[in-house]
């Protein structure tokens, strides 16, 4: 309950991010250059005089004679740029296209821009889109394993786990898990998924296989704020007895489970958090539940494929358990990842044992790498 | 050049034997290990011809104000005789230690020069002259971009260390006309100028293969012997 206070606490109260000023440090003035020359002074100048050739004025990539090959985002298009962070656009125009997994016909600009005029930029960019309403991509933040994040998705994931038991006089038992997970937004805040999970139980004599139970959530994001990255979301799930409850796959009831998730960032730490109830529908069959997680990690680099380092703190009622983990971006562009970590109980650690989780990901609307 | 070398040895080991005149010795005995190998270093000289025609221009699209309506296409250079500019003679197997600064400056919607030679791990500056953005995006043969500086005002000057050999195509991304090359090698190498004609001295004597390279036309390569101080002169057509 404390971590979760603490986390959400941090979240609403306000935190610190300074935005900006790591591209463009050392780069010439430009601007009073410029001014001496006739030349482009402001943002919007410097746009149409060096970016409009490409990315067209308004920002759609659509020019009439293009002199390169590759067609740019669409700026205008607030469904693809939200989701996106500041961060990593100013990654692109400092150091081109490849900074970012994408194309090397977007030349590097941290040579001539300064630290101002690359965030000015950006600025100017956010612009194109004309819709309020979306939440910023600067909330976007990695996905921990078992911790939902806060922010709607659309991707695939597959999420394995791999339960390994071992006590004394008693032989070692191994589960396995696979849940397939389908998330897709709706409207500019909100989401709904579909996860179906694959489960395979040690008997030990025998080992049991089959569809678990298939659940259904919706989640909407009702607190955003982009400067000072902060957000809070609502959801609920419904898990579906579709497991056969006699063979121990299912839980033989439907589960009603509302969850409140929130995120900050907080000086290059992501903070992720999660308070979830669980209510069945018949309480012979299981039991009510409150699942709390928190989350805390970092990026060691700012490209966007880069590796991510946290440690998630999980409870179910009174079972407490660590889970270490790694993330990885598998393609320069980040829309493929994987995640690997172990989820170490810190009670009860003989009946329940080590669990290795984590999980692969395709953000199935993203460029996978730059377009030929 | 072995016996050269042996001979100057001997010479210095000989001079220390006299205490008195030891560092005069040692001085000419350096000096004579140099003049003598200057004396037998041989040269390779030529001209390069073609029977191809000079192109018509290209049509500016874009900046007009600067570029003008049209450029001349300098993908093949030649003059009424046939001779032909901008062509890079290499002879494998002779090193030469690292050049002077290379630049690549962007003119008048072109890049100058348009070819030259270039050392391998060299400190590539790029630079505009032009008050229009230019992008000098340098890319390898199969197609990996080695690097793409954006100067959007004139005066600007990039430097950006390249890793690699071979030919690297020199492209702007908001002029697509432009063009432009670096033949990164350590051989010994030259680009003919507009009389077809190129020159390469301080070359051992031996037995080399010569190498042409031009960025539209192709030719065999040449086997040559250079001989002591002597020029070793070549003609060669590219098709």
């Amino acid at each position: 309950m404390i971590p979760f206070l603490l986390a959400a606490t941090l979240a609403l109260g306000g935190s610190t991010f300074a935005a900006g000023g790591r591209y463009g440090a050392t780069a010439p003035k430009v601007a009073n250059q410029q001014a001496s020359a006739g030349g482009p002074t402001t943002i919007p100048e410097m746009w149409g005089a060096w970016c409009a050739r490409c990315h067209a004025d308004d920002g759609s990539g659509k020019v009439k004679e293009p002199t390169i090959t590759v067609e740019p985002m669409d700026f205008t298009d607030c469904k693809v740029t939200s989701p996106e962070p500041d961060a990593d656009w100013e990654r692109a125009i400092a150091k081109g296209g490849p900074g970012v997994g994408l194309s090397p016909e977007m030349p590097g600009f941290e040579d001539s821009l300064t630290a101002e005029q690359v965030s000015g930029f950006v600025s100017h960019m956010r612009g194109f889109c004309k819709e309020t309403g979306w939440p910023s991509g600067n909330n976007n933040f990695p996905r921990p394993i078992i911790t939902e994040k806060a922010f709607p998705e659309n991707e695939f994931l597959i999420l394995p786990a791999i339960n390994h038991t071992t006590k004394r006089l008693a032989p070692s038992l191994t589960d396995v898990a696979f849940a397939g997970v389908y998330e897709r937004r709706l409207g500019k805040r909100s989401m709904v998924e579909f996860e179906v999970p694959f489960v395979s139980e040690d008997r030990s004599a025998f080992r049991v296989s089959g569809i678990g139970d298939i659940a259904v959530a919706v989640k909407h994001a009702l607190y955003t704020r982009a400067a000072t990255p902060r957000i809070v979301s609502l959801g609920l799930e419904a898990v579906l007895p579709t497991g056969d409850h006699d063979e121990g796959l299912g839980h033989g009831t439907a589960i009603f489970e509302p969850f409140i998730t929130a995120g900050a960032l907080l000086r290059d730490w992501y903070l992720q958090a999660q308070l979830k109830g669980e209510f069945p529908a018949n309480t012979d069959r299981a039991d009510r539940a409150v699942v709390y997680n928190v989350y805390a990690g970092r990026d060691t680099s700012a490209a966007p494929n880069t590796w991510t380092i946290g440690v998630e703190f999980n409870g179910e009622n009174k079972e407490l358990a660590l889970t270490p983990q790694v993330r990885k971006g598998l393609t320069g562009t980040g829309a493929l990842a994987a995640s690997l970590g172990v989820m170490l109980p810190l009670n009860e650690r003989e009946e329940r044992g080590v669990r290795w989780v984590g999980y692969l990901l395709w953000e199935f609307l993203e460029p996978l790498r730059a377009r030929r | 050049m072995g016996r050269l070398f042996a001979l100057g040895v001997l010479g210095t080991i000989a001079c220390a034997k006299i205490s008195a005149l030891v560092l005069v010795c040692l001085g000419a005995g350096v000096l004579s290990a140099q003049v003598l190998g200057a004396q037998t270093a041989g040269s390779v000289t030529g001209t390069i011809t073609t029977t191809a025609k000079g192109l018509a221009p290209v049509r500016v699209t874009i900046d007009q104000k600067i570029c003008g309506a049209e450029l001349p296409d300098h993908a093949i250079v030649v003059d009424a005789q046939g001779r032909l500019a901008n062509a890079v003679v290499v002879i494998t197997g002779v090193k030469r230690p690292a050049a002077a600064e290379t630049i690549i400056t962007n003119e008048k919607c072109a890049f100058a020069p348009r070819v030259q030679v270039v050392r391998p791990n060299a400190n590539v500056k790029t630079t505009s002259k032009d008050p229009i953005l230019h992008t000098t995006n340098a890319q390898l043969e199969n197609g990996r971009t080695l690097f793409n500086v954006a100067l959007p005002i004139a005066g600007l000057t990039v430097a950006k260390a390249i890793r690699g050999a071979g030919n690297v195509r020199l492209s702007c991304n908001t002029h697509p006309w432009m063009r432009g090359w670096m033949v990164v090698t350590d051989d010994a190498a030259v680009v003919t100028g507009a009389d077809g004609r190129f020159s390469l001295d301080k070359i051992p004597p031996g037995t080399y293969e010569v190498r042409i390279w031009h960025e539209s036309l192709k030719s065999a390569p040449q086997k040559i012997t250079v001989a002591a101080g002597k020029p070793t002169d070549i003609s060669v057509q590219m098709k």
